[in-house]
């Protein structure tokens, strides 16, 4: 607990000698000074951009066009295609790893031999570079001698090869299949972590009670995982929406607009098409997309904190 | 260690320093300085060994300048000189290709190089034709130098054809017969191996143009989504919708995925150029690999696509005469069959490189130069640079699956070019 003496006389500083901000500020400057050229400029800019049609190599031509970009969005179907192709991207892909992430971290909480080995194993798609991953899961699904097609093949599933990738109904599925197979260690380790911090006794209190495993899972395991829980998932929705490395090695957003989703739209725009106003226009749409189901997100995460209390 | 000692070292460290950074003081080292000429490439296989050497010919054989090179993937090169130049840190030369050549110099981004080729001895030796690739008008200048250049031909599988008694394919009707006669979905095999994925709009302008369709008219204005044009590109999308002579994963299939299956027995024909003629003669090899000139709807009016790799200079550069001392060098008899003679090759531009006997008795290399006779090239419209990159590929393949037409999906490239 702070002294009395202390606090009056922090309150002083802040409120009475405006001074005393110089040298804090100083020993600051460098990190505000990165934060504003890395984050705050590009943001800037961006918006600046959606406002205007610019010419990248003739600066001098740019012009500014209102909100020309916001409304010609508002009847681009190509962008709708591309916010539903993104909400089922990130839908598919945050559920899946999830489930594989708690079903992976409730396996490696086990006591086995080689766990340790298996633990650090289980990283591997993790640590593998996005580039990798992608022409990996390419060649596998690949629909003329294919992994995935030969294997499914001679269980019988199947009777012939199928085109994962070329097919509409199928080729995003086979992308998220790919990202789910490198993110679930991640959830997986945050929720070993977790659960590694739940304490024993709890487990014990649960069994010695007569809760089946299901019921321990249920009332003791899963509540006190939910913090952690509710932070990954937010972080990877963000990191989900924007990572199209794998959607553009392996379809390029095709078979046409398939698999498109709105930032390789806008890259699409911006850098193929060189229509840097509209590529920084669906920029900003996807980022008031996103920070409109984050503050959901997050609001449903103080009511749930709130019930909790 | 004594005092004097140190001062003289201190007095010697002063003037070795003195004699590296004072400008103008030291007159012999400054003026031996040679003028660096930034230039950037891609190369279809970024580890051939054949461009280093070069640069260091050339450099070893030019004193006064000083060639340093950058190698970017063909698939970034675009955006990437884009940016480059935008934030003034382009090179000062570049590989380019005609598809690009539209967009640029609308953007005043490419020096016109006619009075320096006006002073350049190998000016004649290129080949007369080839120099409409570097320009946007016939009367206009030359922005691209010419240096090699691909025409679309027909690879087939030589022995399963003949166990099929089929004729190499020269028409249509030929192709077809062959295409249908050699596709069994029961042994993952196929006639033909379309490329519908990354890079196929060359490939497609090689059959559209065959089948009696054109970009562009004599005016320069755009006719693709013509009747014709509707017709030749139906005709192109039932190859793999109605036909099914196609693999499945055809939509999506790239150069890599279609000289797979080609390599793996998985088609029977193949479109593409020389720069992959000594991976077919290694795979499936040579005996079992014929090579055909694109076949014509009609075999009086034979038509396939040329597309020019030349070289250019950035209008932002400052050192456009040494750059284009390199590009022109480049573009010479012995650094020409260099190059066309190397696991990159592709058509030399020379005229005596061209009639040299390893390529007029090279089958593939014959084929495609005797193509060149009728090979159409993509205009230099500012929009070729955004279809070639995605505005080809997204439409494609919407109507490969069925999603727009054929008069759809040229209306939208017509739409695009025009831009």
């Amino acid at each position: 607990m702070r002294s009395p003496g202390r606090f009056s006389a922090e309150a002083k500083g802040r409120h009475g000698r405006g001074g005393t901000w110089v040298l804090p500020l100083f020993l600051l400057s460098p990190a505000l000074a990165l934060l504003l050229g890395v984050v705050a400029y590009p943001i800037c800019r961006a918006v600046w951009l959606s406002f205007h049609h610019f010419e990248i190599l003739r600066p001098d031509l740019s012009q500014f066009v209102g909100l020309d970009h916001y409304r010609d969005l508002l009847t681009d179907p190509v962008l709708r295609i591309a916010l539903a192709n993104s909400g089922l991207w990130v839908a598919g892909v945050v559920c899946f790893q999830f489930l594989g992430g708690l079903i992976g971290a409730l396996i490696l909480n086990q006591r086995f031999p080689g766990r340790a080995a298996i633990r650090g194993l289980a990283l591997i798609p993790w640590a593998t570079p996005s580039v990798l991953v992608a022409l990996m899961w390419t060649w596998m699904l690949d629909g003329n001698y294919g992994l995935v097609n030969d294997l499914l093949v001679k269980a019988k599933i199947l009777s012939r090869f199928q085109p994962w990738l070329a097919q509409p109904w199928s080729a995003l599925p086979g992308v998220i299949l790919a990202d789910v197979w490198q993110g679930v260690p991640f959830f997986a380790v945050m929720l070993l972590a977790a659960l590694q911090a739940i304490p024993e006794d709890l487990f014990e209190a649960a069994r010695i009670d007569g809760a089946s495993p299901g019921r321990v899972l249920r009332h003791v395991t899963l509540p006190l995982l939910l913090p952690t829980i509710l932070l990954t998932v937010m972080l990877r929705v963000i990191w989900t929406a924007n990572y199209m490395d794998l959607i553009m090695i392996m379809t390029g957003g095709g078979p046409g607009y398939s698999s498109l989703t709105v930032p390789l739209y806008a890259y699409y725009t911006a850098y193929k098409r060189l229509d840097f106003g509209s590529g920084a226009t669906i920029a900003i749409v996807q980022v008031l997309v996103l920070a409109a189901v984050m503050v959901f997100y997050l609001r449903q995460l103080r009511k749930n904190e709130v019930m909790v209390q | 260690m004594p005092a004097p000692r140190r001062f003289r070292i201190c007095c010697l460290v002063v003037a070795a320093l003195a004699v590296l950074f004072v400008p103008g003081g030291f007159t012999p080292l400054h003026a031996q300085t040679p003028t660096v000429v930034h230039y950037w490439l891609w190369l279809d296989d970024p580890t051939a060994p054949m461009f280093d050497s070069l640069v260091k010919e050339f450099n070893a054989s030019h004193p006064g300048i000083k060639v340093e090179y950058q190698l970017v993937p063909l698939s970034e090169y675009h955006d990437k000189v884009v940016t480059a130049l935008a934030a003034g840190s382009g090179p000062d030369a570049g590989r380019f290709k005609d598809w690009w050549l539209g967009e640029f110099v609308k953007l005043n981004a490419l020096e016109p190089l006619t009075p320096l080729i006006g002073k350049w001895p190998g000016r004649a030796e290129i080949i007369e034709n080839l120099w409409e690739t570097g320009k946007i008008m016939s009367s206009g200048p030359v922005f691209m130098l010419p240096h090699q250049f691909i025409t679309f031909y027909l690879y087939y599988r030589k022995d399963w054809f003949a166990a099929a008694g089929l004729k190499p394919p020269t028409t249509f009707d030929d192709f077809l017969v062959a295409a249908k006669k050699l596709t069994d979905p029961t042994k993952n095999q196929y006639g033909f191996g379309l490329r519908g994925g990354a890079g196929g709009q060359d490939q497609w302008l090689a059959f559209f143009s065959a089948a009696g369709g054109r970009l562009v008219d004599g005016q320069g204005k755009v006719i693709l989504n013509n009747e014709q044009g509707v017709k030749a590109n139906q005709w192109y999308i039932d190859l793999f919708r109605t036909l099914k002579v196609a693999p499945p994963s055809a939509p999506t299939d790239a150069y890599a995925q279609c000289l797979g299956a080609f390599q793996a027995g998985t088609t029977a024909m193949f479109a593409h150029h020389v720069g992959s003629s000594v991976m077919v003669t290694q795979k499936p090899g040579a005996d079992s690999v014929g090579v055909v000139p694109i076949p014509a709807a009609d075999p009086k009016k034979p038509a396939t696509m040329v597309t020019m790799a030349g070289n250019v200079v950035f209008a932002g550069s400052k050192q456009k005469e040494a750059a284009f001392t390199f590009i022109s060098w480049l573009s010479e008899a012995n650094a020409t069959d260099k190059w066309s003679s190397s696991r990159e090759g592709q058509l030399p531009s020379v005229k005596s490189v061209s009639k040299l006997p390893r390529y007029t008795n090279n089958p593939f290399f014959k084929v495609s130069l005797d193509s060149a006779n009728f090979a159409i090239a993509w205009p230099p419209l500012p929009g070729v640079g955004y279809v070639s990159a995605q505005g080809w590929q997204a439409n494609m393949q919407r109507a490969l699956v069925g999603q727009i037409s054929s008069k759809d999906m040229l209306d939208e490239i017509a739409r695009a070019l025009q831009r």
